[in-house]
């Protein structure tokens, strides 16, 4: 039922810019995949594309093996969830799960049984003959997804079916969402721009960027290993530090005259980034820190505070600290950090697109 | 609140003054006498006005305005949906600026010049008789193209097709483009898709453009003098020329007569597409 995608070497043109550019992909079936990006990173055009709304310049798109990059969105074994939802104005609740069924000449009877499974499915059972105009926005969401779940889809295509829920639905519908994936056995493929969803929901996300694809992974991979330095700032990684040297072997880096162990492999021009969540302060004139670092200011940030402390050659990076350990140091003095294993990772610089 | 009730009031008067009274006049004059002594109306009720209908003929241009409103309207709608829809869905906007102002532009000029111009392409002599000659389709000009009701129909569609893509544009708005895109990727082709969203959708808009193009029809005369054939009438011509000889009882029986079925046609439609829906916020 579910189904495998190839996506091979896709490229789209719309005017001077390139929204894809050379993408290749291969997603498992029945597997949880998030394409995660900012507006205008491409990948919503990736996912037109997989739902048969747009053509490609070059490359494939293949369905279990088969080639099906010309043919259109009625003909493709893929259901999308529609940013705005698209539910059809002048059709109730229930008329508007049953339409693709009606599409394809199912019996009556046959209709109702599968729209009411549909609607159990989603926890909207009695809402059949209700107006959709006048659902609120999770019940609206609900009948979008058993619309496109009715259809018993191979893949089913959610397009940032989460912005303009306010956050308590959100968090509800993401649950949601990983629980129907469990039901359906479907693959379901995600675009968003929000990581928490990604994260949590993701068996495998790719992080897009300018049309490309930047890293393609398991969620934890992006922290323990980013691919380069735009791919662990977008992961939230925002301390990378030029190095002065990196040690043969790569085992361990030096920055503003400091050794550093490191993980990871060393590139020409490599980056080292520190994970903010691996940092810790060591208690103040204790023992030997293997980092020193200048204090130059103390935000405070509620139920933490940040402090943003400076290398000897100006380099900077923040720390988040506990409110009262904070509280006892001042700007100027000086801040002891401890690097927990793996909290050091080389990554690659961001090489700026090749066009 | 003065100035509250005075924006109220102005309008009302005006519809009152200007749209509801002579409509009272003319149906309460149908039914008083004419006085062929002095040429003009007693305040006698009298049903002569309506019986006259009946003779020379009339009623059989009033039942052919009517049919001719019709088809002249529905044609207009079958050139307004690809129109429109080319406008909503497919145009930038800009090239749907420039469609706008082609449909518009012509109306810059008189109904007179514009019938006129049909009968110098539709003509023996004219583009349509010299292209359909050049193809060999036809060995002689085709002389039905003018003077004739076929020349009546291409002028009143031409001229009154805007009435019936303006409110369909309007009713346009309301079909979002997703929900074209989620009834593809539900299965449903082209046609499947105009039928099922798009039509139930427009309906009202439809509707309205339909009554426009109607009763634009019912009040033309230009079209049907300049590119009619001989003897061909229709109701403001025939209203015209009994006014001629101050048959005023004749004239407004025939007048209200129009109203009547009109008025029938709109409540019924009302009923039956919710006129009111074109009003209503399109993004529900």
């Amino acid at each position: 039922m579910a189904i495998e995608i190839r996506i091979e070497g896709l490229t789209r043109d719309f005017g001077p810019v390139r929204a894809l550019d050379d993408v290749s992909l291969e997603i498992a079936a029945g597997e949880f995949f998030t394409l995660l990006g900012s507006s205008g990173s491409g990948k919503s055009t990736l996912l037109k594309m997989l739902g048969g709304f747009d053509r490609p310049d070059r490359g494939r798109i293949l369905f279990d093996g088969q080639d099906v990059t010309l043919l259109p969105a009625n003909r493709r074994p893929a259901n999308t969830v529609f940013q705005d939802l698209a539910l059809f104005p002048h059709m109730s609740v229930a008329q508007n799960v049953a339409y693709g069924l009606r599409v394809q000449g199912i019996g009556r009877r046959e209709q109702e049984r599968r729209v009411g499974e549909a609607l159990a499915l989603v926890e909207l059972a009695d809402f059949g003959g209700r107006n959709v105009n006048l659902l609120s926005g999770g019940q609206r969401q609900r009948v979008a997804l058993a619309r496109a779940l009715v259809m018993e889809p191979g893949i089913l295509l959610l397009d940032e079916p989460l912005t303009g829920l306010d956050e308590r639905l959100r968090e509800q519908m993401r649950d949601e969402f990983g629980r129907l994936h469990q039901r359906t056995g479907a693959t379901f493929i995600l675009v968003t721009h929000n990581q928490d969803e990604a994260l949590t929901l993701s068996d495998r996300m790719a992080i897009m960027h300018r049309g490309r694809i930047e890293q393609t992974d398991a969620p934890p991979r992006f922290f323990d290993a980013p691919a380069n330095a735009f791919v662990a700032r977008f992961v939230g990684i925002d301390a990378l530090l030029v190095p002065e040297g990196i040690e043969a072997g790569g085992a361990a880096a030096v920055v503003a005259g400091q050794r550093l162990p490191v993980a990871g492999r060393a590139v020409p021009g490599a980056l080292v980034a520190l994970r903010p969540d691996r940092l810790a302060l060591a208690p103040q004139g204790e023992g030997d820190a293997p980092l020193v670092l200048r204090i130059a200011e103390i935000q405070f940030r509620g139920l933490h505070s940040d402090i943003r402390a400076r290398f000897d050659d100006g380099q900077g990076l923040v720390v988040r600290a506990p409110v009262d350990i904070a509280a006892r140091l001042a700007p100027g003095d000086p801040l002891h950090l401890w690097v927990q294993p793996g909290g050091a990772v080389l990554v690659a610089p961001h090489a700026p697109s090749a066009r | 609140m003065p100035r509250l009730l005075l924006i109220v009031l102005l309008p009302v008067l005006a519809v009152l003054v200007l749209g509801v009274a002579p409509l009272l006049t003319v149906t309460t004059w149908s039914f008083w006498t004419w006085d062929p002594a002095t040429y003009w109306i007693r305040p006698e009720p009298s049903l002569a006005g309506y019986g006259a209908i009946l003779e020379a003929g009339r009623w059989t241009v009033l039942a052919d305005t009517l049919g001719k409103g019709l088809l002249a309207a529905l044609l207009c709608l079958l050139l307004a949906y690809p129109l429109t829809y080319a406008i909503h869905f497919l145009s930038g906007p800009r090239l749907a600026l420039l469609l706008l102002a082609a449909i518009t532009i012509p109306f810059f000029t008189s109904s007179l010049i514009r019938a006129f111009s049909w009968r110098l392409v539709l003509g023996r002599t004219g583009p349509v008789n010299a292209f359909l000659q050049e193809l060999g389709l036809v060995a002689r000009p085709l002389d039905w193209l003018l003077f004739s009701d076929f020349a009546v129909m291409v002028g009143l569609v031409a001229s009154y097709m805007p009435f019936a893509a303006f409110p369909l544009l309007l009713s346009l708005r309301r079909v979002e483009p997703s929900y074209l895109a989620a009834a593809q990727d539900l299965g449903a082709g082209f046609w499947r898709i105009v039928r099922t969203i798009i039509l139930p959708l427009t309906l009202p808009g439809a509707f309205a453009g339909f009554l426009f193009v109607l009763v634009m029809v019912i009040g033309s005369s230009t079209e049907v003098q300049m590119l009619g054939g001989a003897g061909a009438s229709i109701v403001s011509v025939m209203v015209n020329d009994v006014m001629r000889v101050a048959n005023f009882p004749l004239a407004f029986a025939i007048s209200t007569v129009v109203l009547v079925v009109l008025l029938a046609l709109v409540l019924a439609g009302n009923r039956a597409f919710r006129l009111a829906r074109l009003f209503e916020d399109p993004s529900w």
